[in-house]
């Protein structure tokens, strides 16, 4: 591999990783206050198709991200009520969102736009070089020539590990998932916090949804998110359910999905459906070696009932 | 003494549903003792401090603080008002350190590098005041149980409380450590704090307390300074029955003794080698052990070192990695469960609530469970034969004094006590030869205890072999012909009946093993 096709191959991951890293993240700080969220690919969908039209209708891509942003959170407030309040089996919740958010997508989408033979795009994301740093060779292009959320999503990482592991509402944060009873018993707030996470979590994911057309293809096609919000339920276990891990497992999955994009256009016999399977073998392999000594919250995917405290 | 009150609480009442938990309680705790609160299961002893604490709010009554009433609604305004509790099951984050655990929930500094240092300090200087000895780095799922109950008195010390409840706290503590939480309640007392200490052991509350309350089926019965009570009167209080209990095994080791009868020579239960590891590790190893007829061989360990995986491998229900189980002359690994049951094994397991009953079952169809398929509770195809077993239940409720309306009643109506005398009636109701219990009197009352250890001894004396599994060493001590004491799912040492000794066996379940 030559030092340019390097440079380029590098600036794609850095490009592939942000709906990863948003996801993922979004993944691990609702399941830090103990929900286990399934509906990722649903709610990425909701927010490609959202910002997209967003974007579209009102001529800009921040107005896109907004609002899929908003009705992101929207969709982790459903999760947060049915689980939090009514109760409900999460793992049930989740699919539910998750099917109401394939439907929603398409649903959105040809309600305002209709069936076209020449689909409406948007401009995509400008890179914004940064300056000086830009400059150095090799790191500059592959690091500091990327549009806004590829920064902005590894200085979310950042923010997440010093909230979550360095205050002490990151402290309190984390023991709702660990130990929900100690933390009601100590005066902390544990429906609150779920459900702040739950909303933060859902704008997460729209917000990575919204990412891929706006970076990719400039329009909003079915099926876009392509199993991304299923990998990165597998990534965050990966990353142990934590943020700086996270990060670094979100290169991994961006890199095979690169490689597998990019040995399917260089054509080597090999059939591209094969190819495209790739990311999802390697998720496997990895998984069985990675998944051992992980340790997810104590109190994932359950929900927290303060009246059963009578009963014991 | 007729100094205000630290703590009085006047004509509580607390109802659940039909059940009348509080009736009209009184009373008064003065600072600078400790106070022991006393009764069977069911007293409401937990129920009125949960109200104090304010878990729970009374439907009437009042609650003074140094002689002016207050109201507290919540474990904040307890905690607001200088009262902690430390609840029977710990409230902890098992991944978090000593130090986050007990800072939990109170104002930390925002600041980008949590620095605890200061906390650090306060909590050091907090455990060598009191004597309770801590290591504020370590992390709670790491410490022992008696290290994890010295966090949740010093939660309750670092926000600053001069009233300290605490609810049994001597469950699955060695006496060493029971013998350091008595020290360090006295140093806290000796500075002016009060304490109230709940428990069913009277043994406890006689060694530490400097006043005694007994409470029975929601009402407080007594009060007064331990060098004024003798224990006969206590148990009498909490017990409230006319029977002798002067005759009690209770009081009476000779009486033990007399109707042990003999152990024999056959050996029915032979274990060598055993080995059970899951996921989690390894659970039991290198485990051997065997009992004779008419033996009771007690196992006693701290909760949690491979007591219920010992049973569950004996009875085929987890598999075992090496080694063997021989039941007479049989050798049973890798048998079903079922199997062995019916070589006339009987199993009463700890968590009787959740494997051992049925809880919308009728009591009936309880107390034949696993003999469901046999004659004559079923024909040659496989109908259950009703009356037949109407007629075993109606005998084995008399037998076994199950309080009940009939044997159609549903099971969960049944009170804990009569849950585990369904239990027991079902695991008597056939032939035994060998029988596997774990921690059999646990919440139970004074007279179900000693009808289970009644019961136990007459087997015992009819050449049933025994294998008690224990957290009561008391209870131990007292029926075993040998103890056996596990640590980390090895035995660590075995002790003959003459050399019972509560400070060897204590040793043993912190890991050491004994040098004689």
């Amino acid at each position: 591999m030559t030092t340019s096709s390097f440079i380029d191959f590098a600036a794609l991951v850095m490009l592939a990783v942000v709906p990863y890293i948003l996801a993922s993240q979004g993944t691990m700080l609702a399941g830090r206050t103990g929900l286990f969220i399934v509906s990722q690919e649903g709610i990425m969908l909701v927010g490609a198709s959202v910002g997209f039209l967003g974007a579209y209708l009102f001529d800009s891509l921040l107005v896109g991200v907004l609002l899929a942003m908003l009705v992101g959170g929207l969709m982790g407030l459903v999760l947060a009520y049915f689980t939090t309040t009514l109760k409900l089996d999460q793992f049930v919740v989740g699919l539910a969102v998750f099917f109401l958010g394939l439907g929603l997508s398409s649903l959105l989408f040809k309600v305002v736009i209709g069936v076209t033979l020449q689909p409406p795009i948007v401009p995509t994301l400008d890179a914004i070089p940064i300056p000086l740093l830009s400059r150095i060779p090799v790191l500059g292009p592959i690091l500091f020539r990327q549009n806004i959320l590829v920064y902005l999503s590894v200085l979310l990482s950042v923010a997440l590990y010093l909230l979550l592991y360095k205050t002490g509402m990151g402290l309190a944060l984390r023991s709702v998932g660990e130990n929900p009873k100690a933390a009601d018993s100590l005066g902390i707030n544990v429906t609150r916090n779920r459900y702040v996470t739950a909303v933060i979590a859902g704008m997460l994911m729209a917000l990575a949804g919204a990412y891929l057309p706006m970076v990719y293809t400039g329009t909003y096609t079915e099926g876009i998110v392509r199993g991304r919000g299923w990998l990165s339920i597998a990534l965050t276990f990966f990353g142990g359910w934590t943020p700086h891990l996270i990060l670094l497992g979100s290169f991994f999955f961006a890199g095979v999905e690169v490689l597998a994009l990019r040995v399917q256009v260089t054509s080597i016999g090999i059939p591209h459906q094969f190819l495209r399977m790739l990311p999802y073998l390697a998720t496997i392999l990895v998984m069985i070696f990675a998944f051992r000594g992980v340790r997810p919250p104590a109190f994932l995917g359950q929900n927290y009932d303060r009246e059963s405290r009578t009963s014991s | 003494m007729n100094q205000t009150p630290i703590l009085h609480v006047e004509g509580i009442n607390k109802r659940f549903g039909a059940v009348q938990a509080l009736k009209d309680v009184d009373l008064s705790l003065q600072s600078s003792e400790i106070h022991g609160l006393l009764g069977g299961n069911g007293a409401g002893k937990t129920t009125l401090m949960n109200v104090v604490y304010g878990l729970y709010k009374p439907d009437s009554g009042q609650i003074f603080l140094r002689g002016r009433p207050v109201t507290i609604n919540s474990p904040r305004d307890a905690i607001a008002h200088g009262i902690g509790m430390v609840h029977q099951h710990f409230l902890q984050i098992n991944t978090y350190t000593v130090t986050e655990n007990i800072v939990l929930g109170t104002p930390i500094p925002h600041r980008p590098t949590m620095d605890l240092t200061q906390a650090r300090d306060k909590i050091r200087a907090l455990s060598d005041r009191f004597g309770l000895e801590i290591d504020p780095e370590a992390h709670i799922e790491d410490l022992p149980m008696g290290a994890r109950q010295r966090v949740e008195i010093l939660k309750a010390l670092y926000r600053g409380v001069d009233i300290l409840i605490l609810d049994e706290p001597t469950t699955n503590l060695t006496p060493q450590e029971v013998d350091s939480l008595f020290e360090s309640l006295k140093l806290m007392v000796a500075e002016g704090m009060s304490v109230v200490f709940i428990t069913h052991k009277l043994r406890e509350v006689m060694s530490v307390c400097d006043t005694i309350s007994v409470l029975r089926e929601g009402r407080r019965l007594l009060t007064a300074p331990r060098s004024e009570l003798s224990e006969e009167e206590i148990v009498r209080t909490m017990v409230g029955s006319e029977e002798a209990l002067e005759d009690s095994m209770l009081f009476s080791e000779q009486r033990r003794d007399e109707e042990a009868g003999i152990v024999r020579e056959e050996i029915v239960l032979d274990v060598s080698d055993m080995r059970i590891a899951d996921e989690n590790g390894v659970l039991v190893d290198d485990l051997s052990l065997s009992v004779r007829a008419g033996e009771i061989l007690g196992i006693a360990g701290v909760a949690g070192n491979g007591q219920q995986e010992l049973a569950e491998g004996i009875l085929g229900i987890r598999p075992l990695s090496r080694g063997r189980v021989r039941i007479g002359d049989r050798d049973v690994t890798g048998l079903g469960t079922r199997q062995i049951l019916h070589l006339g094994v009987a199993y009463v397991p700890e968590d009787r609530l959740q494997d051992g009953f049925l809880p919308t079952a009728s009591v009936a169809q309880n107390l034949i469970l696993g003999a469901q398929r046999r004659t004559p509770y079923s024909s040659a195809r496989g109908v259950l034969n009703r009356r037949a077993i109407t007629e075993t239940a109606v005998a084995l409720i008399q037998r076994f004094h199950i309080r009940t309306q009939g044997p159609e009643d549903m099971a969960a109506t049944l009170s804990g006590g009569n849950i585990q005398r369904m239990m027991l009636a079902r695991a008597f109701a056939h032939p035994v030869r060998l029988l596997i219990l774990h921690n059999p009197t646990s919440g139970l009352d004074i007279p179900s205890v000693e009808f289970v250890y009644d019961l136990l001894l007459s087997h015992k004396r009819e050449g049933t072999a025994t294998l008690l599994i224990s957290d009561d060493l008391d209870e131990l001590m007292l029926l075993s012909d040998r103890i056996a004491t596990l640590y980390r799912g090895r035995i660590v040492g075995v002790l003959e009946r003459s050399a019972f000794d509560k400070y060897t066996i204590g040793r043993m379940m912190s890991g050491v093993e004994a040098h004689d």
